[in-house]
């Protein structure tokens, strides 16, 4: 019987020039710090030592055009690939001497996709879908120079509207961990982006997040009030710039009933970043 | 408002250099047969990205067309 060995949900653009650039000294301060606690953190899941390692994030336009977008999408496949942008954006960039592919754990992954076909999960399935730095800036700040076990990539579509709502994302994340139960793998599970940034996901208000929703429900997920979390409502998060939470939606799914266990907060008024596990068993 | 048709040009002129350097050099002509309402046809024009996120335009998008965009 397979169990989840680790499980944590971080902030995705982890690259402190950015920071230093569109907030200053102390935005190049706050990621270095975060930085330096998902290194950490990446050394317990390593010790895990997990056959698979589920990643949960969102697609920036990168990947997914309008003509087609999944609600939500497993990559399936051998092997996954960075991906490769002439002029992407600079925290994208910063991704250009990492390993160009990835392996993908190809039973898990399959598992997740056609058991869910069959709960009534009509997940998206994609051979090609690349990386970005949703998936690759926490995952190189976990792993560091040690190998990644193969993957198993999730995308949850958070910015095109309609968005799949956050009940649904949990549910999803309920049907990963059954599968996890049932099968014969030890597996990690990270989730990524948030916390607030980008309300309204409008350009005049780039630069400003909600504190106060953000410390309302990092407490809820300490508590392991998931309750409240499922309920939120699509035109709360947009509203807050809380798109990317859908993400750790799904994850909290695959954990409840475990209590978060905050590793780190910061407010940076930008965007709030921060670092949470929850541990289990 | 046609949300789709804004998001479509946006998304060609991230991914596709030739389509957009044809833009930065002569943006009405190659806006010319796009579905598009005089109010986006101008916000493309004088390349306003303020105005083609309030028009519907994915923020992702305008933040992220190489030459074009500023991180603010």
């Amino acid at each position: 019987m397979g169990q989840i060995v680790y499980a944590a949900a971080m902030s995705h653009v982890l690259h402190p020039p950015y920071y230093e650039k569109n907030v200053g000294p102390h935005g190049r301060t706050m990621v270095e710090e975060l930085m330096a606690v998902v290194h950490e953190m990446g050394r317990e899941l390593a010790a895990r030592q997990p056959d698979a390692l589920v990643v949960v994030a969102d697609d920036h336009l990168n990947v997914f055009s309008f003509d087609a977008v999944p609600a939500m999408c497993v990559r399936i496949g051998r092997s996954v690939q960075r991906m490769a942008q002439e002029g992407a954006i600079e925290f994208d960039r910063a991704l250009d001497g990492l390993a160009e592919r990835y392996p993908v754990h190809e039973a898990l992954a399959g598992r997740i996709l056609e058991d869910g076909l069959e709960a009534g999960f009509d997940f998206a399935a994609s051979w090609s879908a690349p990386l970005d730095h949703a998936f690759l800036s926490p995952l190189t700040t976990l792993y560091g120079d040690r190998p990644m076990p193969p993957l198993v990539p999730f995308w949850v579509n958070c910015f095109v509207q309609p968005l799949p709502p956050a009940r649904r994302c949990f549910a999803a994340g309920q049907h990963i961990a059954r599968v996890i139960a049932d099968g014969p793998w030890n597996v990690g599970i990270i989730a990524t982006g948030g916390l607030s940034h980008f309300p309204e996901l409008s350009l005049a208000r780039v630069g400003t997040s909600d504190v106060e929703f953000d410390r309302r429900i990092v407490g809820w997920m300490e508590r392991g009030d998931h309750t409240s979390l499922t309920a939120l409502t699509t035109k709360e998060l947009h509203e807050t710039g809380s798109h990317e939470l859908l993400n750790w939606m799904v994850l909290l799914g695959a954990v409840s009933p475990a209590r978060a266990r905050v590793r780190f907060f910061g407010e940076m008024g930008r965007i709030d970043l921060a670092a949470v596990e929850w541990p289990l068993g | 408002m046609s949300r789709y048709d804004v998001n479509v040009l946006l998304y060609r002129l991230k991914k596709d250099r030739a389509f957009r350097e044809r833009f930065r050099s002569d943006p009405a002509a190659v806006l010319a047969g796009a579905d598009l309402t005089d109010e986006e046809r101008q916000a493309f024009v004088r390349w306003n990205p303020r105005r083609l996120n309030e028009l519907g335009g994915s923020l992702h998008l305008v933040l992220s067309i190489p030459d074009l965009s500023e991180h603010p």
